[in-house]
């Protein structure tokens, strides 16, 4: 498989918080176009991977890799990436319209504005394009969110919880949104709790388990037995 | 970068005359100081040349504390400062934007605490007004260079308190001094190899401090 194939390469990645290992010497590849679920208990390091999958957190050891490219020190490679955090990384003294607008010129979209308005139409919001995030619903922002990640078309797109706060038609729009992503070979690796969504969307199920990443086997149907991660739990 | 720069440098200013957060407290803060120095100063016009200077100076500190601190509190807000470093940008550019906001705040309060200690004491303090520009841009590129990565370090940090401030002062005494300095021999019509050994000595801090706060900078901000 050729470096520009696989989005993300993760190699021997550690990560120690004052003196717990969160993660361990954790090693796998998501290939260009896959859609991962990343699953686990709570506190189990999901959000600690996902953070050092994006360069937000310095791992203690180990490296990631975005298309061959080295994740840390390397600005220009952001263009790559995507992130739907756990907190909406939204200004609060700017409009939606302004924050979307802000994120498209940070990453030299062209025409920020046409891009902006699309995405507003897009996810609903764009009659409330002038009003302060702490003027919308927490669903609101949180497409918001989602749209300033997609501002710069990314390569990869990383969510952590991405359909927390998110109402029925919301998850559902979410969903068709990731699958329609996936499709069109964006990588896609989101934190989720949902079995029923993480069966529909997910082509991949890793597991964040005492700081290591397990692969979820899939069955005949290529559906991934997320029961046996909860009776491995259990037991 | 100046485009971008300049993008990160107006979505502070545009965020701070909406939410009236800092600059308000700053101006007001070194006004009152400004005031009760220069009100509790009764001395011959020779005494108040002579302290003038540092007491223009600390009320500039005191005062512009409050806007390092708040520089990058507004980041921490929902976390927006880690959005910041998701962009294809560097990390000098982000505190060359942040820098620049804070000079520009600096100087909007210089602005206001200048003429007023002029007014309040006397003290020629723009006989010379090239001399006291240079003495003034340099002081504020000197605090801010080095309060604007040690204030991206205590936003990090929950129930921070007033870190900045302990982590400022400090550093910045050297400065402090050689401005009060130059600020005093100004008000002294001194002009001389002093006056400019002085102005070297900032110019000097506020390169060092430039250059430790590009270099640290990224080291500071991240996880």
């Amino acid at each position: 498989m050729t470096g520009a194939s696989i989005a993300i390469q993760v190699l021997r990645l550690a990560k120690v918080l004052g003196r717990r290992a969160v993660l361990k010497d954790v090693d796998f590849q998501i290939v260009a176009g896959q859609r991962v679920a990343l699953v686990g208990a709570n506190g189990a390091g999901k959000t600690t991977l996902l953070r050092c999958l994006a360069s937000l957190a310095r791992p203690s050891a180990g490296a990631v890799h975005w298309f061959g490219q080295p994740a840390r020190g390397n600005p220009q490679a952001r263009r790559l990436l995507g992130l739907v955090a756990h907190d909406s990384l939204l200004y609060p003294h700017l409009t939606l319209r302004e924050n979307l607008l802000f994120a498209a010129r940070m990453c030299d979209v062209d025409h920020p504005r046409q891009r902006v308005e699309g995405l507003l139409e897009s996810t609903g919001l764009r009659p409330h394009g002038h009003r302060l995030p702490a003027a919308v619903s927490r669903g609101m922002r949180q497409r918001l969110s989602i749209a300033r990640a997609l501002v710069h078309y990314p390569r990869i797109l990383l969510l952590d919880e991405p359909f927390a706060g998110l109402d029925t038609a919301g998850a559902e729009w979410l969903t068709e949104l990731l699958i329609a992503l996936g499709q069109s070979g964006r990588t896609v690796c989101f934190t989720a709790h949902d079995d029923a969504i993480i069966s529909r969307l997910a082509d991949r199920v890793l597991e964040v388990r005492s700081g290591r990443v397990y692969e979820i086997p899939r069955d005949s149907a290529g559906i991934p037995i997320l029961y046996r991660s909860t009776e491995r739990r259990a037991a | 970068m100046t485009a971008k720069l300049w993008w990160m440098i107006r979505k502070d200013l545009l965020s701070e005359y909406r939410s009236r957060r800092t600059w308000p407290a700053m101006l007001l803060l070194g006004i009152l100081v400004a005031v009760v120095f220069t009100v509790q100063m009764d001395l011959p016009p020779e005494g108040q040349r002579r302290i003038a200077g540092g007491l223009l100076w600390l009320a500039i500190l005191f005062a512009g504390v409050l806007a390092l601190d708040r520089s990058f509190a507004l980041e921490s807000e929902d976390h927006c400062g880690e959005g910041l470093l998701l962009y294809p940008v560097s990390p000098t550019a982000v505190y060359l934007a942040k820098l620049l906001v804070n000079v520009f705040a600096l100087a909007a309060l210089e602005m206001i605490l200048i003429p007023l200690f002029i007014a309040l004491s006397g003290v020629p303090l723009l006989a010379h007004p090239w001399a006291t520009l240079l003495v003034a841009g340099l002081g504020n590129v000197a605090i801010c260079a080095i309060g604007t990565p040690l204030s991206a370090l205590a936003a990090k940090i929950p129930e921070r308190g007033n870190l900045s401030a302990l982590l400022v002062f400090p550093l910045i005494i050297p400065v402090l001094l050689a401005a009060s300095e130059a600020t005093r021999l100004i008000a002294e019509d001194r002009l001389g190899a002093e006056w400019w050994r002085w102005v070297q000595f900032v110019a000097a801090f506020a390169l060092v401090f430039l250059v430790s706060g590009t270099v640290l900078f990224d080291f500071l901000v991240e996880d």
